[in-house]
């Protein structure tokens, strides 16, 4: 219901967070775009920030086949943990749904490795592949999956496969989460109805609960998809990047051009670009999870 | 003639009145300076400096106290991981606060910094009468072409070495003169068991050592995407007689060199020395191989003389203390050779303390405090340190001595950093089997060609 | 059954890894550097005074602490009142700014960091802890306007109509009704900005001075020089993560409304 009287007043509530987000965040948002169209550079003389137009622009697309590999990589990295990470968790949130009655208790167990501190996830890993005294190395090696002389994160070919894996044994708890708690607020009608048609159970997953569980299944994919797209502090501290160029993702790329090279108006532009890919893919998720516009309740979109 | 005569003695007493006026005033200022008085009108400052988290530094953390006391001038160093001392500087510098009152960074940073405008030359202070300690004399107390590379750009002073780095060759000389070794090798290759002084017996020792059933190894490569592979991987390409541009010093241009066949050969022939290594070899920097030679797990390698004391004289921390040998890096075409490398002392424009900076850096200079952190694991630059009975004993002066006597300098320019990131990419390229080494060469050399533009052309165009 | 075993395979799986960086804390250094893993030793509880005191890494915990507990009360203090407009209230551009803070809240960092370091370094904030707060809370006070929207929009409307009949005005409404009844939504809010806020990497460590240093920016510096030292690194990657897993099975009950942006009430 709608204050009339009220109507002026309550939005100044927001003003503070709205003051405080344009100043430490929009305002140096739009200082970074501003960059990019600059030749700000911190370690080359004479490079102070003169106007440039789109020079930047330009040899984004066409001068660096560095930039589009580390998004290609990225896009692939994404595509395969995302897809790995639903169908597991997807399988493991129906496998404590309907078998587990503690399903509580197992989840905050399961729930270890998504709360770690990213960078610790990256420390932990470091250790257990490490081809010296890494336990996961040496188990491998034992199962007959390595021989001796292979190493995980010195082989060009193994170490992206090895990067998707830790995230797999990161996030697959996430999407167990929600994917349980979506289940778990599932009506029971339609399961009911089901199943006096005479429906078996495969076909009662693919014509009932996929289709009630979809805005679900879109929001999961879309905020894992996000989430991988911005994957900065693990390869961050296991590779750096390497060996050669194959796990160098796009935000350990743009850090490379901010922070090694120092050529901060290029970094603009690919930060810039980072950037626009996510905001892309928020769009998408907010469309498609809350796709009643002007709605006020949110919470209801999965019941809804 | 009366007159001259008067004159002649009037000249020569006024000569000798002079010299004697002279002299007495220049001894009372030999006399009269001391760090105290120098001091006196900043007492109470704190100056702040910035350096790698090594040994040199904390021997320097140690030592600060001694200053302190003397001078009333608190010293606060910030120690941090190689890459983050540097990003910190960068972005202190340029945003211009002064927060450092003088910083330790690597010699090729220098380049960047003098020419954005961000350092202070040193020569006002070295003149300055009240701050200059006369005892203290760079031109003859260091080693000149390790002070013109490390602190010197275009022909000015920005500061002194903090650490004098190069890198040679570590070897088990308890191995080495193991009888049994010694028999099984010659019958095999038929020569004496030694330190590699080519680099085919360099491949011959890795081979007969490198035993990974028992957990040994020939040696290490440090192969990682990182600076480590760059720095070790010099150490080659200088030895085949090749560079990276054709210059005589390092705040110079020049062509483009580093796609020569010297070059390529030398790049192939270090790949090769991954048959002797651990599997691990392409995920390691100086800290990883550092550390399996503690653990007694390889028997040579190429490394840094800042790093040898922690295997060499440490018995905490290293299996292997004690019986650790040194040599200069093997010789190929190029002959004997070394790299200069160093972290330097300098003074940023925007320090607040920069007179009482400059103090504390003169006094760290002095011998005393140079023995002490040299001891102490340091690299010194100064030849009277060296030469010093203490230092005489450590198992590593000869070959330190040896190799920064032939170090070839590299690039200070400000695009230089940009150059090691482009080699290390392409080199990590290479050693990862995404491309040939002839492959990942060219593509170096174009890519540093277009970098720095006109003053360096390609030598050897890409076909 | 089959589910079970599955299940215990399954957790196994996804625990090992972190109960062998807690053991690798409490091993000798021989032990933890062994080339075959070692299950049973005798434990050693040296590397923890070793790191956290001789090598002076205390201050970190504390560093760390302070940057999530403030930039948590920061948060809240910006974001409640706005979650309740947004919950109670109808206004033109309402969904579009709603979106404008789902927006921030997943700004990748690395597109921010260099500009909030400049922005800091023109402010003279960049010695000081304020900067990673400040930083800490653009995502954080997103994160408590959509969490919080949520458990005001559960509260039902006829309570807030029975508090004004009972002569409450609108504030007092807010404060001594709403604000009661929506406890548990907010402590559980609290702590998941206090979890992103201590676990984040990229913001404080571009923007942390070197005395303000947060537990996650000391790990990389570990790796190098103490490479050797595993025992005590794995002391920092346990302090790092134990406290926080605590507070996450606090929170357990409204960690998916958090974590999907209110859409998903588990």
């Amino acid at each position: 219901m709608t204050r009339v009287l009220d109507h002026g007043v309550a939005p100044l509530l927001l003003i503070p967070s709205v003051i405080l987000l344009l100043v430490i965040l929009v305002g140096p948002f739009f200082y970074m775009v501003w960059t990019g169209f600059t030749d700000l550079h911190y370690a080359l003389p004479g490079r102070d920030g003169a106007f440039v137009g789109f020079d930047n622009f330009r040899r984004l697309m066409q001068d660096d086949p560095i930039f589009w590999h580390s998004f290609l990589l990225t896009l692939k990295f994404v595509f395969w943990v995302v897809l790995v990470e639903f169908i597991f968790g997807f399988a493991l949130a129906m496998l404590l749904f309907h078998y587990i009655k503690q399903h509580r208790f197992i989840l905050t167990m399961l729930l270890v490795p998504m709360m770690l501190a990213p960078i610790a996830v990256g420390l932990i890993w470091k250790l257990l592949l490490s081809g010296d005294f890494g336990m996961f190395t040496y188990y491998m090696r034992m199962i007959g999956i390595f021989d001796q002389q292979t190493s995980v994160l010195g082989n060009a070919s193994l170490v992206m496969p090895a990067i998707m894996m830790i995230d797999v044994w990161q996030w697959t708890p996430f999407v167990t989460l929600v994917m349980l708690a979506g289940l778990l607020s599932l009506p029971k009608e339609p399961f009911e109805a089901a199943v006096m048609d005479g429906a078996r159970p495969v076909q009662v997953f693919k014509d009932v609960t996929l289709p009630l569980m979809r805005p679900i299944i879109a929001l999961v994919l879309l905020l894992r998809g996000i989430d991988a797209f911005k994957e900065f502090d693990k390869v961050f501290i296991l590779t750096g990047g390497g060996p050669g160029i194959s796990t160098e993702m796009l935000s350990i790329y743009t850090f490379r051009i901010n922070f090694k090279d120092w050529d901060l108006s290029y970094g603009a532009v690919c930060a810039f670009m980072v950037y626009l890919v996510v905001l892309i893919m928020c769009s998408v998720f907010y469309k498609a999870v809350y796709w009643n516009q002007g709605r006020s309740k949110p919470t209801q979109a999965v019941t809804s | 003639m009366k007159n001259s005569t008067i004159t002649g003695r009037f000249c020569r007493s006024s000569i000798v009145g002079a010299a004697l006026a002279v002299f007495t005033l220049g001894s009372a200022d030999a006399i009269a300076w001391s760090l105290e008085e120098a001091a006196a009108p900043y007492k109470g400052a704190t100056i702040r400096t910035v350096g790698e988290a090594l040994p040199p530094l904390e021997a320097m953390n140690k030592l600060k106290s001694e200053f302190e006391k003397r001078t009333g001038i608190e010293v606060v160093i910030e120690m941090y991981e190689h890459s983050e001392a540097v990003n910190k500087v960068m972005l202190d510098l340029n945003s211009k606060r002064g927060r450092y009152d003088f910083i330790l960074q690597p010699h090729r940073e220098l380049g960047r910094f003098v020419t954005n405008g961000h350092l202070e030359a040193l020569e006002k202070y070295m003149s300055n009468e009240k701050l200059r300690d006369p005892s203290f004399n760079p031109e003859k107390q260091l080693y000149q072409s390790l002070w013109k590379e490390i602190s010197w750009y275009e022909g000015k002073v920005y500061g002194f070495p903090f650490t004098a780095l190069t890198m040679y060759m570590w070897y088990r000389d308890d191995l080495l003169n193991d009888p049994k070794e010694k028999s099984g090798f010659k019958a095999k290759y038929g020569y004496e068991l030694k330190p590699a002084s080519n680099w085919q017996e360099y491949t011959d020792i890795s081979e007969w050592f490198h035993r990974p059933d028992e957990g040994f190894y020939g040696t290490a490569l440090q192969g990682k995407r990182h600076e480590a592979l760059w720095y070790e991987w010099l150490n080659f390409l200088y030895s085949f007689g090749g560079d990276m541009l054709d210059t005589k010093s390092g705040s110079e241009c020049g062509p483009v060199i580093v796609n020569s066949p010297e070059a390529v050969a030398s790049l192939e022939y270090y790949k090769s020395l991954m048959a002797y290594s651990p599997a691990d070899t392409l995920n390691y920097t100086w800290d990883d191989v550092m550390a399996l030679m503690q653990q007694g797990k390889v028997y040579q390698m190429i490394m840094w003389n800042d790093a040898t004391y922690a295997v060499a004289e440490d018995h905490e921390a290293s299996t292997v203390a004690g019986k650790m040998g040194f040599d200069i890096v093997p010789q190929g075409d190029g002959g004997k050779i070394g790299q200069v490398e160093g972290w330097t002392y300098l003074v940023p424009a925007y320090s607040k303390n920069q007179e009482a900076a400059y103090l504390f850096i003169q006094w760290m200079m002095e011998e005393s405090q140079q023995l002490n952190q040299h001891l102490n694991g340091g690299a010194t630059a100064r030849p009277d340190v060296y030469a010093h009975p203490d230092v005489q004993k450590i198992s590593y002066s000869k070959a330190s001595m040896d190799t920064n006597a032939v170090a070839k300098s590299k690039p200070t320019i400000p695009e230089s950093p940009q150059i090691t990131d482009i080699l290390v990419r392409e080199l990590s390229g290479y050693m990862s089997d995404a491309k040939s080494a002839q492959e990942a060469l060219d593509a170096s050399a174009v890519e540093i060609s277009k970098l720095l533009g006109s003053c360096a052309p390609m030598k050897y165009p890409v076909q | 059954m089959a589910a079970v075993a599955t299940l215990v395979v399954v957790l196994v799986l996804f625990l090992t890894p972190y109960i062998w960086i807690i053991l690798t804390s409490i091993k000798s250094r021989l032990d933890a550097l062994a080339d075959v893993p070692v299950w049973t030793f005798t434990p050693t509880f040296d590397h923890y005074p070793k790191i956290f005191i001789d090598k002076d890494y205390l201050p970190l915990v504390w560093n760390s602490l302070i940057v999530a507990i403030f930039s948590t009360v920061l948060s809240l203090i910006f974001g409640v009142p706005a979650a309740y407009v947004f919950a109670r209230f109808e206004f033109p551009g309402k969904e579009d700014l709603f979106f404008f803070f789902l927006t921030t809240r997943m700004a990748p960092p690395i597109s921010i960091v260099v500009p909030m370091f400049m922005l800091f370094s023109v402010l003279g904030l960049t010695d000081k802890p304020i900067a990673v707060i400040l930083a800490h809370t653009t995502f954080n006070v997103s994160l408590v306007v959509w969490m919080m929207r949520g458990f005001f929009a559960d509260i039902p409307r006829e309570i807030d109509e029975a508090a004004m009949m009972d002569g409450h005005t609108r504030g007092g409404t807010f404060l001594r009704v709403l604000l009661p009844m929506a406890a548990p939504g907010l402590a559980a809010t609290a702590v998941l900005c206090f979890i992103l806020s201590w676990n984040e990497f990229l913001y404080a460590f571009i923007l942390v001075a070197f005395e303000g240093r947060t537990l996650t920016v000391g790990i990389p510096g570990l790796i190098t020089p103490h490479g050797t030292l595993w025992g005590q690194v794995a002391a920092v990657a346990v302090v790092a993560t134990l406290p926080i897993l605590f507070f996450t099975f606090l929170v357990q009950k409204h960690l998916v409304r958090g974590l999907t942006f209110g859409a998903v009430k588990g």
